[in-house]
């Protein structure tokens, strides 16, 4: 049995620090940075915690859900730990966040580009999830990604070949990123991942299934829990197949048949993800993923990313409506094409 | 090299945020394909319209040139979902306020810019600090 304190502390509000005694994470929400900076206060839970019910008595995971954190996948260089003190996790969230709030420098390519801040998308002007966690990969210990394969690595030159012998990335919408291409981005996986901004969920359940709405680019992942079997290895999808069921109070997902278009971390079609829900407080979840593809890993991988809870609605988004980007970039690459033929020309003297 | 912004945001004067812009981490996509680092401009006008769309809002703004005049320009700005939690709405920032507008100019010529700095006439800039901290008059918003 284990013994867990929640920490809540934040801005007006709320913190979550789910301090357990050996396996010690933090969930936590900033606030609007004009509120006062709350102080932290500790409430002690049960160690049982009860989820409550759905009408057709599976544990609620509904409402809406935020992964965003500072906390990385992988363990920074020179950190040799799993876990942070409070105090040190502090100090690594400062820092990131700083960093996020860093300048750049006028007239560089990074410069280009609208202030995150501005538009209140940097991670601590929205409801984010502390860990006291080094690194989200807690499996293998290191907290760093298996070694890739040989396979695995053929594999990812082949793909960079292909992506060469289209020409530029912008030349053509086919070569752009499907994140660009407003197909789908990261947060959606599965497994989940930080978006990095609108990192925001909607956990919806009805009898037989689950569902997971994405904010971003507005992804819905439809997961049937009554016991059917995976489609055959033919059929083949963007967000992969997910299958669930509930081991007592855990939703456990199992999602196989992947496309290959969009590779999680260049793992191959053969993937197997394996998702695990648990609502820890009415305030989290506590998700864990294993990544199983020896086609592209010397060993399966895990990772603990907390969820959250933050306000709803999800809005809508929408996303290839208003890609006006793309027409942008495209612009601006037969804009490049007229120029290095005019360099091409021969002189008139 | 990277210059950190020091100073609370609302406090700074238009010449200073005017030198100083803040880095992005994640993006959409590239937006030195789109716009070009060798165009930089200053734009001062007038708000037309605030299209709050994904995946980046877009600033429709009246610009007076020294001929007399007036060009419209299309100004990239970030995704409003986090601003609408904020409680930003379109009438946050009324037609017709003034902006000048720090940004880089489309690779292929036309009016189009990212907005690297939205900054009010006052010297405000827009947004910054969360929840239309930027924004002149509160009373106006919402």
């Amino acid at each position: 049995m284990r013994h867990r304190t929640l920490v809540y502390a934040c801005a007006v509000s709320i913190v979550i620090a789910i301090a357990m005694a050996a396996t010690s994470s933090v969930a936590g929400q900033s606030a609007p940075l004009e509120k006062p900076r709350a102080v932290a206060k500790t409430v002690t839970v049960a160690k049982a915690y009860a989820p409550p019910k759905t009408p057709d008595g599976q544990p609620d995971l509904q409402g809406f859900w935020t992964n965003s954190t500072y906390v990385p996948l992988e363990r920074p260089q020179g950190v040799t730990k799993e876990y942070y003190t409070p105090e040190e996790a502090e100090v690594a969230i400062k820092r990131a966040a700083d960093r996020e709030a860093e300048q750049t420098e006028p007239g560089t390519t990074a410069d280009v580009h609208y202030d995150f801040s501005q538009f209140g998308l940097d991670r601590s002007q929205s409801t984010f999830a502390k860990t006291l966690r080094t690194s989200l990969i807690y499996d293998p210990p290191d907290g760093k990604i298996p070694q890739m394969t040989q396979e695995g690595q053929k594999r990812v030159a082949e793909r960079a070949a292909l992506r060469k012998a289209a020409g530029g990335q912008y030349d053509d919408v086919k070569n752009m990123p499907i994140g660009s291409r407003c197909i789908m981005m990261g947060g959606a996986g599965p497994p989940l991942q930080n978006a990095g901004y609108n990192a925001n969920y909607q956990i919806v359940q009805g009898a037989g299934y689950v569902m997971i709405l994405t904010e971003m680019i507005h992804d819905a992942r439809i997961i049937p829990i009554d016991g059917r079997p995976a489609p055959p290895s033919g059929v083949r999808q963007w967000t992969g197949v997910s299958r669930g069921r509930w081991e007592g109070n855990t939703l456990v997902v199992e999602t196989t048949n992947f496309n290959g278009k969009n590779p999680f971390r260049n793992g191959s079609e053969n993937m197997k993800v394996t998702e695990r829900f648990t609502r820890v407080a009415d305030d989290a979840i506590e998700y864990k993923f294993t990544v199983d593809d020896p086609s592209t890993w010397s060993k399966a991988w895990s990772a603990e990313l907390p969820l959250v809870k933050t306000d709803g609605p999800i809005f809508e988004f929408a996303c290839h409506e208003s890609n006006h980007g793309i027409a942008n970039i495209l612009a601006g690459a037969r804009e490049d094409d007229k120029k290095a033929a005019a360099q091409r020309k021969p002189s008139s003297n | 090299m990277r210059i950190k912004l020091a100073v609370p945001a609302v406090a700074v004067v238009l010449g200073a945020v005017l030198l100083l812009t803040s880095a992005q981490v994640l993006a959409h996509h590239a937006f030195a394909a789109e716009f070009d680092v060798n165009k930089p401009l200053t734009l001062k006008g007038s708000l037309l319209k605030w299209d709050m769309v994904n995946p980046h809002s877009w600033f429709h703004i009246t610009v007076k040139e020294k001929d007399g005049k007036t060009t419209t320009w299309l100004v990239e700005g970030g995704s409003p979902n986090q601003l609408i939690r904020m409680g930003v709405t379109k009438n946050t920032v009324p037609i017709g306020t003034e902006l000048v507008v720090e940004g880089y100019q489309a690779k292929d010529g036309t009016n189009k810019a990212v907005g690297r700095n939205f900054v009010l006439a006052d010297g405000k800039r827009l947004f910054l600090g969360g929840s239309a901290g930027g924004v002149s008059d509160p009373a106006k918003v919402k």
